[in-house]
C-alpha cells in the first residue's frame, strides 16, 4: 500500500575526511541536480570521516534549497538533549532544512573506545527510545512546562524546552529489526533502511509491524515515512537488481513506491556522474510512473500527522483552505503555531492563520473567511494592536506579515510604497539612508497596517503630523473580495476612511507615503521625581504643548511604590540635530522636577526605533486598557489621574503630546477627527471592571478617544472615537462596502441602515 | 610589565540567540568583512533561547572566508571530549584553519544536570577538564601509531582510533579565574580566556592571575609565552573620552595597548552586539592599537 507521501530523493555522500571539500561539494553538486534530500553517515569513531554534525552544519551554510540529514546520528556519542538543540539551531540556521535520522548505535568496540557505553540490543532500543522522548520534548517549544524524561538511559531533569525550529523537525529512525520497527510505529515519523540489507518480503514485514505499532498508540500508517537507501549501476544491460538501464530502475523502484509505500530513496553513491543520471533519468520517470500507477496524485507538500490534524478545530473547513494559502497556512497543530498564535499584549488560540502574499491571496482568505461567518475573523499586519483584536479564539487569522516590502517610488516627492505587514523600525531603517523619515509610534515593533488605518501618534508628530496624515494612496481589498486602490483620484472616500477606520472596511494591504526630510534627532529619556503626581502632570502639560513643534514629549507614569521614590519618564524627540538646540528644547523638561536620570543622544530617527525586539509575540491573557483625547491637562484632570494612579488600578499610565501640526489638519479631511485634541492618555491595568468604572468617572474631561489605545468592549467608545458626522460618513461607506460585517472584530462601526441615505457615501471602483 | 609579544588578535563575542536565527550570523560575516581576526560564542547548551554552539560557530565558518572562529568557552560537561575532539578537527579541516578551541569546565550545574550531564563539584570539574584536554590532544595526534588511550576518572579511551588531523595546530584557550584552572591553563593551555567584566578588581587583577599561569607553566617546564593572554572587553564609544575604554576608538586604542604593555594581553575580543561598534572596533581601534603596539614594541 501506498502512504500519500510525497515522493522524495536523497543522496548518501561519504564524509571523507583525507579531502574534506569532496563531501560539501558532492552535497552542492546534489541539490544543483534537484534533490530533496543530502545524507551522511555518522560514525564518530571514524577518522576517516568528518564529524558528520560539523559537515552537516558546514554544507548548510553551503547550500540554500535542500533538506539534511544524517544516515544515522549515533545517539550512544551524542547527548539527545543538546542533539535537538542543535537540530533546532541548523534547522532555524538553514530555513527548515534539518531532518533527524537516529540510530541506536552497531559497533559497540568503537564506541566504548571512545569513552562512551556499551549497550545490548534490547538495551540500545530502549535507550534510542528515551532519546526520542528528549529531543521531541526539547523540540517541543510550544509547551512551557520544563521537560522531564527520567530515563534509564537518557534523562532530562526539568530543562528548558527550545529552541523552536523552522520547521517540524521530523524524527526518522535507522531499523532492522521488529522491536526497533514498533518503537518506530509508537513514536518516529520514519523508518529508514538499507535495500542491500533485505531480503524479499523484509520491507513488506517490517512495515506491517510498524503499522500495528502505529495504530496501537493511537497514530495513523501515514504518520510514518518510509526512506529505502539504495544502491546499484547503469548499465546498458539489464542485469540483477538496480542493475540496469535507467528504465529498469524506474521499473523496479515502482512498485516499492505504489505497493511497499516507500517516500523517499536515497541514492548510495559519491559517484557524480551516476546522480546525475539518477536525477535525469531515474527521478522524473518514476514520479511520472507513480502518478499514473495510484488512483490519486500524491500531494506535493508534506501531510500533516495525525497529531497535528487532531489539534484542528471542528467547525473550520481545513481542506478547503485556497490551495494559494495552504503551504503557508498554519494550524493549531503546527510547529510554527506558538510563533503565530498571540499578539504582543494578548494571548490567542486561532483555529487557523492565513499567510498571504499580495492583494490576491488576501482576497482569497478572505473568500475562504465568508464561508466561515460563524467565526471570528482578525486582520494581523504586526500584532501590536493594545485591543488584541488581532487574534482570536478559535477563529481565523489573516496575518500580513508576509506583505512587509518598502520600496521608494519616487526620490524627488520621497513617495515610498510599504506593505502592511512591515514593522516601523524597519520602514525607519530603510528610509534612514535618504535622510528622511516617517512618524510612527513610539516602538519600532509596532506594524504599519495597524497603525496607518488608525492614526499613529508618534515622536515626530507635532511637526510633522499623524503616520495617516502622509498616506497618499492606499491598495485594499474590500469584504467581497475586490482589490481597490484609494487616493484624492480614486475613491477618495475609502481614502478619508482608511485614515482613522481602516479597520472597518478592508483590509490594506499596501501603502503610499510621502515621507519628511528628517536629519538627525536628539532623542531623551528622562527620569524625573513625581512624588506629587498632580503637580508633576499640569506642569508636562503645560511645558510640553508649550514646546516648539520640533519638540513631541511623551510621558510615562505608574502607581506609588512603597519605599521607592514616585519617578516619571519624560521620553522626548527634538528633530534637529543642533545640540545647544536640544538642550534649550530639553530645559524646560528637566526643570519640572528634581532629574534622577537623564540619557540624551544624537541619533537618527532609526536609532529611536531601532530598540525594538525582533521575538515572535508572547501576549497572555487580556489586555484591559482604557483611552481618551484631552485638549488640555487642566488642574482638576491631573488631581484625578493623581488618585487613579494612587487607587493602583492602573500600573501604567501615557501621555503623549499631539496638537501642532497634527491639528493643522481639517477634522473632515480623515476619519481621524480629534484633530483639537493636545494630549492622547493610555491607561493600563489587569482588573476590567475597576478600570472601567474609574476611567468612566473621568468622562467630563475626556473629548473622545484614539481607537488605537482602547479595548473597552461597550458600543458606545464607537461614538467617543468618532463624532457624529464622521461617524455618519462611515457608518454609509460601510454600508455600501461591507454589509454583511465582515470586519467587525475591531471597534466596530454597524452598517448605516438600509432606509437612510447616507450623504457624502460615494461608489468604489475596483 | 610583561608583554610576552604575540601578535595581536581582535574579535566579537556576538550573543548567540536563537531568534533572529540569523542575528548572530549577521554581524559573523560582518566581523569576517570587516577584517576582525575572530568571531566568538559563549556555549551554554542548557539555555534554550540561544543556539547550539557549535552548529552555530561550523556554521558561521562556512559562511566567512577569512576569520577565525571559537567558542567562548565551550562547555565541556556536555560536550564528549572524543567526539568534540574530531569535531574540531572535522571544522578546523573544512574550514582551512579557522578554528581554536576555547574550552571551560562548566559552572551552572542545574543546567548541565537538566540536560542529562553530570553535577560535578568544582574541583572535580577541574579535574574532568584537565582529562578533557588530554583525551583530546590524544585524539588529535594521529600520527602516533596504536589505539587512543586515556584512563582518567571523568574520562576514558579504550584504544579508539586516531585523527582526523586537524588543518593546523588547534590551540587550546581555557576560561579561567581561579587559582587550579589558572595552574591547568599554564600546565596544559595554549591560551587563557577570561572576561574583564568578572574580574572584581578590573585590569589590576590581571597581574595576579597572570602569575599563577606563568608560574605554573614554568613548573611544566613550558615557556608562559607561549600561553597566549586573551581577554574579553566591554565598553562605550563616545565623542569624548570618559574613562577606561569610554571615549573615541583612540582612547580604546590607548586602553589596550597598555593593557598588552602592563599585562601581555594579546588578544582582544569585544563584547558587543551593535555593528556599529564592531565596525569601528575593527576598522579604528585595532589598526591603532597594532600601531601604538607596534611603535613601544621597536623602540
Ligand atoms: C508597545 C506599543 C507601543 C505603541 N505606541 C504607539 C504610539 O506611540 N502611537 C500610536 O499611535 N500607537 C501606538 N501603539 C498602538 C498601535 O499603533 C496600534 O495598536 C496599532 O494598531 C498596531 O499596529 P499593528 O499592525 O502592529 O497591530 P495589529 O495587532 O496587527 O493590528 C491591530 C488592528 O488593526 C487592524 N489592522 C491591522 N492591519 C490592518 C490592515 N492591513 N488593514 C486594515 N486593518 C488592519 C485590525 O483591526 C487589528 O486588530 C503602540 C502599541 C504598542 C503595543
Amino acid at each position: 500500500m501506498n502512504y500519500g507521501h510525497p515522493v522524495r530523493f536523497g543522496t548518501f555522500v561519504t564524509p571523507v575526511s583525507a579531502s574534506p571539500n569532496t563531501p560539501v561539494e558532492l552535497a552542492r553538486r546534489s541539490e544543483e541536480l534537484g534533490f530533496d534530500l543530502v545524507t551522511f553517515q555518522d560514525h564518530p569513531y571514524q577518522p576517516a570521516f568528518l564529524d558528520t554534525w560539523t559537515l552537516m552544519s558546514w554544507v548548510a551554510g553551503r547550500t540554500e534549497r535542500v533538506h539534511l540529514a544524517g544516515n544515522v546520528l549515533n545517539v550512544p556519542l551524542r547527548n539527545p538533549a543538546v542533539l535537538a538543540r542543535s537540530a533546532a539551531s541548523l534547522d532555524l540556521l538553514s530555513g527548515g532544512r534539518l531532518d533527524l535520522a537516529l540510530g541506536a548505535g552497531a559497533f559497540w568496540d568503537a564506541i566504548e573506545a571512545m569513552g562512551g557505553p556499551r549497550r545490548t540490543p534490547g538495551d540500545a532500543v530502549d535507550a534510542l527510545s528515551e532519546a526520542v522522548d528528549v529531543v521531541r520534548g526539547i523540540l517541543d517549544a510550544g509547551d512551557q512546562t520544563p521537560l522531564r524524561v527520567d530515563g534509564r538511559h537518557h534523562r532530562a531533569a526539568g530543562a528548558g524546552r527550545g529552541p523552536l525550529p523552522a520547521h517540524r523537525i521530523p524524527i526518522w529512525l535507522g531499523a532492522q529489526r521488529p522491536r526497533m520497527q514498533r518503537l518506530i510505529g509508537r513514536k518516529a515519523d520514519g523508518w529508514v533502511v538499507s535495500l542491500p540489507n533485505l531480503r524479499p518480503g523484509d520491507l513488506r514485514a517490517g512495515n506491517k509491524i510498524i503499522d500495528e505499532a502505529a495504530a496501537g498508540a493511537g497514530r495513523e500508517p501515514a504518520d510514518v515515512r518510509r526512506l529505502v537507501n539504495i544502491a546499484g549501476r547503469f548499465s546498458p544491460r539489464r542485469g540483477g537488481l538496480l542493475d540496469g538501464p535507467p528504465q529498469q530502475w524506474v521499473d523496479e523502484l515502482l512498485p516499492l513506491v505504489v505497493e511497499e509505500g516507500v517516500g523517499t530513496f536515497i541514492l548510495m553513491t559519491d559517484d557524480a556522474d551516476m546522480m546525475a543520471r539518477f536525477a535525469g533519468e531515474v527521478a522524473p520517470a518514476l514520479r511520472e510512473a507513480v502518478d499514473r500507477e495510484l488512483p490519486a496524485p500524491l500531494p506535493t507538500a508534506e501531510p500533516r500527522d495525525s497529531a497535528a490534524r487532531a489539534a484542528r478545530r471542528d467547525d473550520i473547513d481545513y481542506a478547503g483552505v485556497p490551495a494559494s494559502l495552504a503551504d503557508s497556512a498554519v494550524e493549531p497543530g503546527d510547529i510554527a503555531y506558538p510563533r503565530v498564535r498571540s499578539t504582543y499584549l494578548r494571548g490567542g488560540a486561532p483555529g487557523l492563520v492565513l499567510r498571504p502574499r499580495d492583494s490576491a491571496e488576501v482576497a482569497d482568505a478572505l473568500a475562504f473567511a465568508r464561508r466561515h461567518p460563524h467565526l471570528p475573523l482578525a486582520v494581523r499586519s504586526g500584532g501590536h494592536g493594545i485591543s488584541g483584536r488581532s487574534t482570536n479564539d478559535g477563529g481565523i487569522v489573516i496575518d500580513l506579515g508576509l506583505i512587509d516590502g518598502i520600496e521608494v517610488l519616487d526620490e524627488a516627492t520621497r513617495r515610498v510604497r510599504i506593505g502592511a505587514g512591515a514593522r516601523w523600525k524597519q520602514v525607519a531603517a530603510a528610509l534612514r539612508p535618504y535622510g528622511w523619515a516617517l512618524s510612527s509610534g513610539d516602538y519600532g515593533g509596532v506594524g504599519v497596517g495597524g497603525l496607518a488605518t488608525a492614526g499613529g501618534i508618534g515622536f515626530l508628530g507635532r511637526k510633522h503630523g499623524l503616520t495617516i496624515d502622509h498616506v497618499r494612496a492606499v491598495e485594499m481589498v474590500l469584504a467581497d473580495g475586490s482589490v481597490v486602490r484609494a487616493s484624492d483620484t480614486e475613491n477618495p472616500e475609502l481614502l478619508w476612511a482608511v485614515r482613522g477606520a481602516g479597520a472597518n472596511l478592508g483590509v490594506v494591504t499596501w501603502f503610499e507615503f510621502e515621507v519628511d526630510e528628517v536629519g538627525d534627532v536628539g532623542w531623551a529619556q528622562l527620569a524625573l521625581d513625581a512624588s506629587d503626581p498632580a503637580t508633576f502632570l499640569e506642569e508636562f502639560g503645560r511645558v510640553a504643548s508649550a514646546a516648539p513643534r520640533d519638540t513631541t514629549a511623551f510621558l510615562v507614569m505608574g502607581p506609588p511604590r512603597r519605599g521607592q521614590p514616585a519617578v516619571a519618564q519624560v521620553m522626548a524627540v527634538v528633530d534637529s540635530a543642533d545640540p545647544d538646540v536640544i538642550v534649550e528644547q530639553l530645559e524646560p523638561f528637566a526643570r519640572i522636577a528634581p532629574l534622577y536620570q537623564q540619557q540624551v543622544v544624537i541619533t537618527p530617527y532609526a536609532g529611536v526605533m531601532a530598540t525594538a525586539s525582533d521575538g515572535d509575540h508572547q501576549g497572555h491573557g487580556e489586555p484591559v486598557t482604557r483611552s481618551a483625547f484631552t485638549r488640555e491637562i487642566t488642574p482638576e484632570l491631573a488631581a484625578a489621574v493623581a488618585d487613579l494612579l494612587r487607587s493602583g488600578v492602573v500600573y501604567f499610565f501615557q501621555v503623549r503630546t499631539v496638537g501642532g501640526a497634527v491639528a493643522d489638519v481639517d477634522p473632515d479631511a480623515t476619519a481621524y477627527a480629534h484633530r483639537d485634541a493636545g494630549f492622547s492618555l493610555i491607561a493600563m491595568g489587569v482588573d476590567r471592571k475597576r478600570l472601567d468604572q474609574l476611567w468612566d468617572s473621568l468622562a467630563e474631561h475626556f473629548d473622545g478617544l484614539y481607537l488605537s489605545f482602547e479595548t473597552d468592549r461597550r458600543p458606545e467608545r464607537v461614538a467617543d472615537a468618532y463624532p457624529p458626522r464622521t461617524l455618519a460618513r462611515l457608518r454609509g461607506l460601510k454600508r455600501r462596502l461591507d454589509p454583511d460585517n465582515l470586519f467587525r472584530d475591531n471597534l466596530n462601526i454597524q452598517p448605516a441602515d438600509a432606509d437612510r441615505a447616507v450623504a457624502g457615501a460615494t461608489g468604489v471602483n475596483a | 610589565m610583561t608583554d610576552y609579544g604575540q601578535d595581536l588578535l581582535f574579535g566579537t563575542f556576538v550573543t548567540p540567540t536563537a531568534q533572529p536565527a540569523r542575528y548572530a550570523v549577521d554581524r559573523a560575516v560582518l566581523a569576517d568583512r570587516v577584517g576582525l581576526d575572530l568571531v566568538t560564542f559563549q556555549d551554554h547548551p542548557y539555555q534554550p533561547s540561544f543556539h547550539d554552539t557549535w552548529t552555530l560557530l561550523s556554521y558561521v565558518a562556512s559562511r566567512t572566508e577569512r576569520v577565525t572562529v571559537a567558542g567562548n568557552v565551550l562547555n565541556l560537561p556536555l560536550r564528549q571530549p572524543a567526539v568534540l575532539a574530531r569535531a574540531a578537527a572535522s571544522l578546523d579541516l573544512l574550514s582551512g584553519g579557522r578554528f581554536e578551541l576555547g574550552l571551560g569546565a562548566g559552572a551552572f550545574w542545574d543546567g548541565v544536570e537538566a540536560m542529562g550531564g553530570r553535577r560535578l563539584s568544582t574541583g572535580h570539574a577541574v579535574d574532568a577538564l584537565a582529562e578533557g584536554i588530554g583525551v583530546i590532544r590524544e585524539i588529535w595526534t594521529a600520527d602516533r601509531r596504536g589505539g587512543a588511550r586515556f584512563d582518567g576518572d571523568h574520562y576514558r579511551l579504550h584504544g579508539a582510533k586516531r585523527g582526523p588531523l586537524p588543518a593546523h595546530d588547534i590551540g587550546i584557550w581555557v576560561g579561567a579565574y581561579k587559582p587550579r584552572m589558572l595552574a591547568l591553563t599554564g600546565r596544559l593551555a595554549d591560551g587563557w580566556l577570561p572576561s574583564l567584566g568578572y574580574l572584581p578588581g578590573g585590569t589590576a587583577d590581571l597581574t595576579d592571575l597572570n602569575k599563577h599561569i606563568d608560574e605554573a607553566a614554568a613548573e611544566a617546564g613550558r615557556d608562559p609565552a607561549a600561553v597566549r593572554r586573551l581577554l574579553n572587553v566591554g565598553g562605550r564609544f563616545t565623542a569624548q573620552a570618559g574613562g577606561f575604554l569610554d571615549g573615541p576608538p583612540q582612547r580604546w586604542a590607548e586602553d589596550l595597548a597598555g593593557l598588552t604593555f602592563e599585562y601581555g594581553t594579546s588578544a582582544f575580543i569585544l563584547a558587543d552586539d551593535d555593528p556599529a561598534a564592531i565596525e569601528l572596533f575593527a576598522a579604528e581601534v585595532a589598526p591603532a592599537t597594532r600601531e601604538l603596539v607596534a611603535a613601544e614594541r621597536s623602540r
